[in-house]
């Protein structure tokens, strides 16, 4: 899956914004979003404020997860503990990315807020790629991954559960010792029909 | 078995040679063996046989050949690999260690060699997870066995995707996997031809 089709699922989460134009009711597909008017804030998804905001029609609204104070008890929640803490929201750096990039003059401390949100997505990528190394080295059999979001899952998306697979059917394969099996009395006969 | 009979890398890798021993005198099959002279290939004569072969000659009652263990499998590199699996360049040594054992782990009288197989295969999952974020790849997949490669190069894709992601703001539009291979596109492809 690429990450671009993760940022689109992201972009349905609903964010407020202060338009500065007056409009009636729109009706979209996924909803309908309540009369515009200027100066008053209201909720509508991510992808629609980042359109308004390039076109210079409204200001969106810092969410309640991002400021410097909840960022840093977060990271350091996230350095402290063996397992993965529950982040503010899913789709948390989808958001962010969004965000700064298209309306960092909104927000508050907004390159402070950079750099703690990347701090916090290295500490998880970090320690994600050792669980996944001690998960391999212990048991293989199963691991806790709470609390992770769905860009981080992605990143492994092809590796875990293939290394996985292949450990399991080399543990399945060598399990069976008794070199007269069913699967290999057929296999010569298959051998054998071919020839003739 | 069964669900590998027509996958290629399984083709490949039932095309090694294992050494086995002919149990019985086996007239004007001297041929087999490259320093034999005679006609007749002898009992008790040491033969390296491609690995299909092998199994259907040694599962027949009574059985024609005895499956020895190939020489990455013995007493000498398992010791190996059990000190250390990260050392060892599997590509050069055995390309496809992995599903050729499982195949040969089934005539290993001790059953030492699926632990062997299981222990290097997790010692060699730290190589590919920096294989994967490494810069210099072409390095670092040397060593590696052909399974290995595949997965570190699918680790390798998703890792470099997600790094544009976090580059790059906007992307451009592309056709989906799915949209492309359709049948009806192909055709009219084909029609436009």
């Amino acid at each position: 899956m690429d990450p671009y089709e993760i940022e689109f699922i992201g972009e349905n989460r609903i964010v407020s914004i202060i338009p500065n134009f007056s409009y009636d009711k729109i009706y979209l597909i996924c909803g309908e979003f309540g009369p515009f008017r200027a100066g008053l804030p209201m909720n509508v998804p991510l992808w629609l404020a980042v359109m308004l905001k390039q076109k210079q029609k409204c200001r969106i609204v810092a969410p309640d997860w991002m400021e410097v104070d909840n960022l840093e008890n977060i990271k350091e929640e996230e350095k402290r503990s063996r397992f993965f803490t529950k982040m503010p929201n899913e789709h948390y750096m989808v958001e962010a990315k969004l965000i700064l990039g298209a309306a960092s003059e909104d927000i508050p401390n907004a390159s402070e807020i950079k750099t703690i949100i990347k701090d916090i997505w290295d500490i998880r990528m970090s320690k994600l790629r050792t669980s996944m190394d001690a998960l391999m080295k212990s048991g293989g059999s199963y691991g806790r991954l709470d609390h992770l979001t769905m860009m981080e899952i992605n990143s492994v998306k092809p590796l875990l559960p293939a290394a996985m697979d292949e450990l399991l059917r080399i543990q399945m394969m060598s399990k069976k010792t008794t070199p007269a099996t069913l699967n290999s009395s057929t296999f010569s006969q298959s051998g054998t029909s071919q020839n003739t | 078995m069964a669900n590998n009979y027509l996958s290629i890398s399984d083709i490949l890798v039932s095309n090694e040679k294992v050494p086995c021993r002919f149990l019985h005198d086996l007239p004007k099959l001297g041929f087999l063996d490259p320093s034999c002279t005679e006609e007749d290939l002898k009992a008790g004569t040491s033969v390296e046989i491609p690995l299909w072969l092998a199994e259907s000659l040694s599962s027949r009652r009574p059985p024609l050949v005895a499956v020895d263990l190939p020489k990455v499998y013995k007493e000498t590199y398992r010791e190996i690999f059990n000190a250390d699996a990260c050392t060892v360049d599997l590509h050069k040594l055995a390309q496809y260690f992995f599903e050729l054992g499982c195949y040969v782990a089934k005539y290993d009288i001790k059953g030492e060699v699926a632990t062997t197989l299981v222990n290097t295969f997790r010692q060699r999952f730290k190589m590919i997870l920096s294989a994967s974020v490494s810069t210099d790849s072409i390095n670092a997949l040397q060593p590696l066995s052909s399974s290995e490669r595949d997965r570190t190069a699918s680790a390798m894709a998703s890792e470099k995707a997600l790094s544009t992601w976090l580059k790059r703001g906007d992307s451009l539009l592309t056709t989906a996997n799915m949209v492309a291979n359709h049948r009806k596109r192909k055709r009219a492809e084909m029609e436009m031809l």
